[in-house]
């Protein structure tokens, strides 16, 4: 009995549902991975917005020496927010939750993600959590910072216990979508793409997941920890109980170190997808970049109490924590010669994606480099604590993240909308953030070695000059991101159409029309090779029919 | 269901063998469940690592003025959760080999032996709590880590008891079938995942 009526019936590929016709089912509570992608990508550009506005907030304070823009209790409620949605409603859901959602299923040739369900319920969890967080100004902000160490943490005010539940419920999302992308990347690859014949966003998101997975969830623990400290009295970081302010540095960070390769990691991916498309060259070093990725996932886990060199930390912990923080530079430098060898010799086309690709290498790159100052005991005991430090962590998070989900943007949109952005517009986009970008942080390198402190609503006024060239940068910073949304918003309504492939490039999701149906594929393709030999035929079959009127898959009536 | 080439069988095949719908959907099930028991054991590390730090960062343990655990009580309230642990194994052998009176008399017993631990635990609480003045609050770090870290794993007993009544009173209204039954398997993996935490809680609030 068994043996015969084993696999009868078609598989999960011959799955079809009905797309849902009301507007709700269809565009709020969807459970379309390419809906759901948007609806990350909208919330997280809404929070980019507001928490952009609140550094703006912060550089008209640092204006004047002496400020008085806002309060000084006021500045430190604004930079706490600041960072906590950049780092948690902005950077992690745009990479994951939209760039992830989006494009992922598309190039594993997979109809949904493995649990359309889950995904929904991550989805809406990520809102929720921001309201919460910008919530907490109401009853008076964090004013720890992002990073929120006890024992200053246990005085906020009824706030600090708000940011708690606000990053421990985006954080639960998180974990979520990183399980569904792991069981979709092992399980739902489309026939033949065998692990290394996977795009190389692809590999980026199957790095990230597992971080989501098993970091996120230790921050859980952590944020739950100080939310009992704070409204229960249970003494875990307060010293004057026998608890440990250290021992929050440790679970914060054993978190958070793995969150800055979640916030990168997908921006590598995307990097190596633009690249090649647009130098029409294979990219260089397959599989020397899709490993990187993972060892650099793994090692990630192995430093971070490299944030701790001037906590109190044993100094025979210091060197250990301060080499496998150099190795990782290791990785990180076979994916960056990697692009740069992708680019050689090719033939490179300077759209918008492409400048804001070759961008990110070299400021991300300049970000690693000052990274290696603060990985270094002797060197980070100056540092630590300065505006350096600042410096170093805002060009791998806007100069490398940001700068990413602008490229991937520009690169996506026309599969997303179907209409092409406009060029001019991007390009003034551009080189005016990359301008901007650097008048203002590139001048906090200086000022965090000359002493300047981060987190000090005033400082001394020899520092004056800088700050306020900093300061009108991020203003032109900032027209730029203007010219984005504005760009969005014209190339929505009147950009030209866009068809299928119009940059000629070979993944799965360029062979489909824009916007995808639906159900993604008529029939779900096989996969003979990988997608970047430009030279080459395309590796796939099973595709004959997405661009013509052939009958799409007959949907299963009320299931 | 199947697209207009294929056969729409797998809605009808409930009865005789597993359809490849219901074969490819249990492999994701059953690979995300496991991802999810995994993210779970790294909440519990995140706590039992604080605990162990906090522990060694003091001068003596049990802390001045703590009383010892009472270690013979809470071995033989392991020894009752343990014994749950099989009774579940045994139920879901019993389910796959169609004995349908023997899994359910096993998977009663393994929720009243759920319940039996609970109350064992319920008991232990109030007598530190009254006897021996310690509290979740009020007794620093031992307090904090002790009552956080099983109450954490009470929770989740308390869970795996409601969710194997819901298994029981599905499996009476036939939703699972001799096979397709992965609710049980999940189940049975979750309450053997509850079962290793408590080894691991007992070694290190009651042995070490």
């Amino acid at each position: 009995m068994a043996v015969a009526a084993t696999h009868v019936g078609g598989g999960i590929a011959d799955h079809v549902h009905p797309e849902p016709q009301g507007f709700i089912r269809r565009y709020v509570f969807s459970i379309d991975h390419k809906i759901i992608g948007i609806q990350y990508l909208i919330t997280g550009f809404i929070f980019l917005v507001l928490a952009g506005l609140l550094a703006e907030v912060i550089r008209t304070q640092l204006m004047n020496a002496n400020g008085g823009f806002v309060s000084n209790n006021t500045y430190n409620e604004v930079y706490s927010i600041h960072g906590s949605a950049m780092v948690w409603l902005v950077v992690i859901p745009l990479m994951t939750g939209a760039f992830g959602n989006f494009v992922m299923p598309l190039q594993l040739g997979a109809r949904d993600v493995a649990f359309p369900w889950l995904n929904m319920i991550s989805f809406w969890m990520f809102p929720v959590a921001g309201l919460m967080l910008f919530s907490s100004f109401l009853m008076g902000a964090p004013v720890a910072g992002w990073t929120e160490y006890p024992p200053m943490s246990l005085q906020g005010e009824a706030g600090t216990s708000m940011w708690c539940a606000a990053i421990f419920l985006v954080g639960i999302s998180s974990t979520l979508t990183g399980m569904n992308f792991m069981v979709t990347i092992l399980k739902m690859r489309a026939p033949g793409m065998t692990l290394t014949r996977m795009p190389l966003f692809v590999w980026a998101q199957l790095a990230t997941a597992p971080l989501s997975m098993v970091a996120t969830t230790a921050l859980a623990g952590a944020l739950a920890a100080l939310f009992m400290e704070r409204q229960f009295g249970v003494p875990f970081f307060d010293p004057t109980k026998g608890g440990s302010p250290l021992l929050w540095q440790h679970m914060f960070w054993f978190y958070s170190h793995p969150a800055v390769y979640i916030m990168i990691l997908p921006a590598f991916g995307m990097i190596s997808e633009i690249l090649p498309t647009f130098a029409r060259k294979p990219i260089f070093g397959y599989k020397m970049i899709a490993f990187s990725s993972v060892t650099i996932a793994l090692a990630g886990f192995m430093v971070w109490a490299h944030h701790m060199f001037t906590s109190g930390l044993a100094p025979f912990m210091q060197l250990p924590f301060m080499l496998l923080t150099f190795v990782i530079a290791v990785p990180t430098g076979i994916k960056i010669f990697s692009w740069i060898t992708t680019l050689w010799g090719g033939k490179i086309h300077f759209t918008s994606a492409m400048l804001f690709a070759i961008g990110f290498v070299v400021l991300f790159a300049l970000g690693g480099i000052t990274g290696i100052f603060l990985a270094s005991v002797p060197t980070d005991l100056h540092l630590h604590g300065t505006y350096f430090v600042v410096a170093h962590f805002h060009y791998v998070l806007v100069g490398g993240s940001l700068m990413g989900i602008f490229a991937g943007f520009y690169y996506w949109f026309p599969k997303m909308s179907g209409r092409m952005m406009n060029e001019t517009l991007g390009k003034w986009h551009f080189w005016l953030f990359v301008a901007g970008f650097n008048g203002t942080f590139l001048p906090m390198h200086w000022l965090g070695f000359e002493g300047m402190p981060r987190r000090v609503a005033v400082y001394d006024p020899q520092f004056q000059f800088w700050n306020r060239v900093e300061s009108v940068s991020s203003y032109v910073m900032t027209f730029a991101i203007l010219l984005f949304f504005v760009n969005i918003l014209v190339s929505l309504r009147r950009g030209k159409k866009a068809g299928p492939n119009p940059w000629k490039a070979r993944t799965l999701e360029w062979q489909i029309p824009s916007p995808p149906h639906y159900y993604n594929f008529k029939h779900v393709p096989t996969v003979y090779g990988l997608p970047y030999d430009f030279s080459e035929p395309l590796p796939y079959r099973g595709l004959d029919d997405e661009l013509t009127d052939a009958p799409a898959p007959v949907p299963a009536g009320a299931h | 269901m199947a697209v207009a080439s294929l056969p729409h069988q797998h809605a009808e095949h409930a009865e005789g063998g597993v359809d490849r719908f219901y074969e490819e959907t249990r492999d994701l099930r059953l690979t995300g469940f496991l991802f999810f028991l995994f993210s779970d054991v790294v909440l519990f590390s995140a706590f039992i690592f604080a605990y162990l730090y906090l522990r060694n960062s003091g001068q003596s343990w049990p802390p001045p003025g703590i009383a010892r655990l009472d270690v013979a009580f809470a071995a033989w309230n392991s020894v009752v959760l343990f014994g749950s642990g099989a009774t579940m194994h045994y139920a879901l052998e019993n389910w796959k080999h169609g004995n349908f009176n023997k899994y359910a008399g096993l998977l009663i017993a393994t929720i009243v032996l759920g319940i039996a631990f609970l109350g064992g635990q319920a008991y232990e609480y109030t007598h530190l709590y009254f006897v021996d003045k310690i509290s979740w609050a009020g007794s620093g770090i031992f307090g904090a880590s002790f009552f956080t870290l099983t109450g954490m794993h009470g929770f989740h007993v308390a869970v795996g008891i409601v969710y194997l009544t819901v298994l029981l009173l599905q499996s009476i209204h036939g939703v699972y079938t001799k096979d397709k039954y992965f609710g049980i398997t999940a189940g049975t993996l979750y309450w053997h995942f509850v079962d290793i935490i408590w080894v691991v809680l007992f070694s290190i609030f009651y042995l070490i």
